[in-house]
């Protein structure tokens, strides 16, 4: 029951990092700013979702494939972050702030 | 599919392309790994983790086999990178360290899209880069982006171009510190690299 409530404590704070990461994708001015914001926000709203989807896994197995999930995702979530700002620098497109 | 997975392994014991000369560097790297050592270790981790995510079916190493040989497979493919180790006390204080700017950093981030005023001054900084190249590097690149406020752009030779929400933060002092954690997690000194 404890677990419970904790649980569903974490995923909705999960889910507040994932409106907060979709708000900054609405509102934020440029590319740039919206990666900080996908990167950021949803990396702690999955980290979050998968902590409390964890505490009511059934068996090992099942808590060991959500840390790979989370653990890969956090790892592609950077690397694509990083592609996306160098594509845009090299492609010139994005603003340069001077 | 599995034969010509199998004829590769056999074939194998006596190329030896690990011991290329040594190209003299501005520090010393340590030596390159064997490949085959690379393929047996990153096997056996690939092998465990489909173990684990199939629970221990047999019928599923079908698909898994060939999978793990051609992922394992690929350390033949890619340019061979400097030997590194884990001090694994370093790694857990990292580890909390890490998780808990990371946290910093979706708070800031949110509070800013959250924000009616959305305080953002954003611009570019360059940030000459200490760690030595290979693993140590792309750590850092990486955690840059999950740190409050920064987002590694580009790299340019040894330094890389950070994107920042707020340029009047320290960008010097928040990336330094995050030098020298890598620096402990992956037991370097960094002291030796920035003297010269």
């Amino acid at each position: 029951m404890m677990l419970e409530s904790l649980s569903m404590i974490l995923i909705a704070l999960g889910t507040v990092f994932f409106i907060a990461g979709t708000v900054g994708l609405l509102r934020f001015p440029d590319i740039y700013c919206r990666l900080h914001a996908l990167t950021k926000a949803d990396g702690l709203g999955l980290a979050l979702i998968a902590l409390g989807v964890a505490l009511l896994a059934d068996s090992m197995g099942e808590v060991f494939r959500i840390i790979l999930i989370w653990f890969f995702v956090a790892v592609a979530s950077a690397t694509c972050g990083h592609l996306i700002a160098r594509y845009e620098r090299r492609s010139g497109e994005g603003p340069s702030y001077d | 599919m599995q034969e010509t997975a199998s004829d590769r392994s056999d074939a194998a014991a006596p190329d030896r392309r690990g011991t290329n000369a040594p190209v003299p560097p501005h520090t010393p790297d340590p030596p390159m790994p064997s490949r085959w050592r690379l393929f047996t270790i990153k096997a056996l981790v690939l092998g465990a983790i489909w173990a684990v995510l199939t629970d221990f079916r047999a019928d599923a190493w079908v698909f898994g086999l060939p999978a793990v040989l051609a992922g394992a497979g690929l350390v033949f493919l890619m340019p061979a990178a400097p030997a590194w180790r884990l001090s694994p006390q370093g790694a857990l204080v990292f580890a909390l360290w890490f998780s808990v700017q990371s946290v910093r950093g979706a708070v800031d981030v949110s509070r800013r899209a959250f924000s009616p005023r959305m305080p953002l001054r954003p611009g570019f900084r360059r940030y000459p880069i200490a760690l030595p190249s290979g693993a140590p590097r792309v750590m850092f690149l990486n955690t840059i982006t999950l740190l409050p406020g920064t987002l590694a752009a580009e790299q340019a030779g040894d330094a890389v171009m950070v994107h920042m929400l707020d340029t009047r933060a320290d960008l010097d002092k928040d990336l330094g510190a995050l030098e020298r954690r890598i620096a402990a997690l992956f037991a370097l000194s960094l002291e030796a690299e920035t003297s010269p």
